[in-house]
């Protein structure tokens, strides 16, 4: 690896400073790639504190445009954005931000048809979705293409985070077997307090760098999830299931 | 026989609980998880999993004595 500049050095001071990253993990991080599906609630943090961690490279997918109601927790998109595809706003900020991260626009939908392709092009894959269709697509691409996969959920004052590690967990079918019912109350109509997928894609980014680094003890086979209104986070232990349709032995 | 039961998401009104907080359920013979969310009046579209000692179980699992019961609602958003 490529040692760091003097600007490098003095840019990730406060990561080289903490004793599981060091500068040979900053190195690591430089070198490393990660997905994220999806720049609204979710990916908009999560890509934030990615590429200001340093990520080499970071690619975002999303097919949509930035819409009046997504300013409120959809932070890295700005008023005058509104109209612009989601990639390309957060692709400016993103860049913006840390020239030493390459951003990779995937201006489009994650399919059943271009998962793993597009998977394949990164060493992990961050859930920064908004349904369950595309995770479910996710969670069978990344277990196909043996790539981590960081799901996480959030509705009104409440979110979740797994750390899904292929073959070797509990995936999310293993747990979320089904879609919720078509009549399930989304956050159009429950609401969603802009820093509740805030905190969960924090949890994310955490999540990615200790699984880039090789450091701590990850989500896997545990569920974490946590209440904003009692500030509670409690963990469900899970198991790998050998009747899933996505891994089952 | 009991079950010990958690609730999360916005589910624990239904039980008058606590975020992340247990509760142990009595039941007799043949009882499925459909069978508790009846008992509490939670609606089964409110469910969108079960896990029973960790595993993913459908709502007419037949409960055991002892089994830790986890239910969660539809939270999908992003």
């Amino acid at each position: 690896m490529v040692d760091l500049s003097p600007l490098q050095e003095k840019r990730y001071h406060r990561n080289i400073q903490v004793p599981c990253i060091g500068v040979e993990g900053q190195k690591k991080l430089l070198s490393s790639s990660v997905l994220v599906v999806g720049a609204g609630g979710l990916g908009s943090p999560a890509a934030y504190f990615l590429v200001a961690a340093g990520i080499g490279r970071l690619g975002i997918a999303d097919g949509d445009i930035v819409d009046l109601s997504n300013l409120q927790r959809q932070i890295l998109h700005f008023t005058a954005d509104l109209g612009r595809p989601k990639v390309e706003s957060a692709a400016d900020k993103l860049s913006a931000l840390n020239p030493d991260c390459e951003i990779v626009m995937h201006p489009y939908v994650i399919t059943q048809d271009n998962a793993c392709e597009v998977v394949a092009q990164y060493d992990l894959v961050i859930d920064a979705t908004d349904n369950f269709a595309s995770r479910f697509v996710l969670n069978k691409a990344c277990l196909d293409t043996n790539r981590p996969f960081i799901h996480a959920a959030v509705l009104s004052m409440a979110g979740r985070v797994m750390t899904i590690l292929p073959h070797q967990g509990a995936c999310l079918r293993c747990v979320f077997r089904e879609p919720p019912s078509p009549t399930a109350k989304s956050t159009f109509e429950l609401g969603i307090l802009g820093t509740i997928p805030g905190i969960a894609a924090c949890l994310q980014a955490t999540e990615a760098i200790k699984y880039l680094l090789g450091q701590g003890e990850l989500l896997v086979n545990r569920l974490l999830i946590f209440g904003g209104l009692s500030m509670q986070f409690e963990t469900v232990a899970v198991l790998r299931d050998p009747e899933c349709p996505d891994c089952g032995l | 026989m009991f079950i010990e039961l958690r609730v999360y998401t916005g589910l624990e009104k239904y039980l008058g609980i606590s975020h992340g907080e247990k509760m142990a359920v009595a039941f007799d013979g043949d009882t499925t998880i459909r069978d508790i969310l009846g008992r509490y009046n939670i609606p089964a579209v409110e469910v969108t999993a079960a896990l029973v000692n960790g595993l993913h179980k459908t709502l007419d699992y037949c409960l055991q004595d002892g089994d830790r019961v986890s239910l969660f609602p539809p939270v999908g958003g992003g």
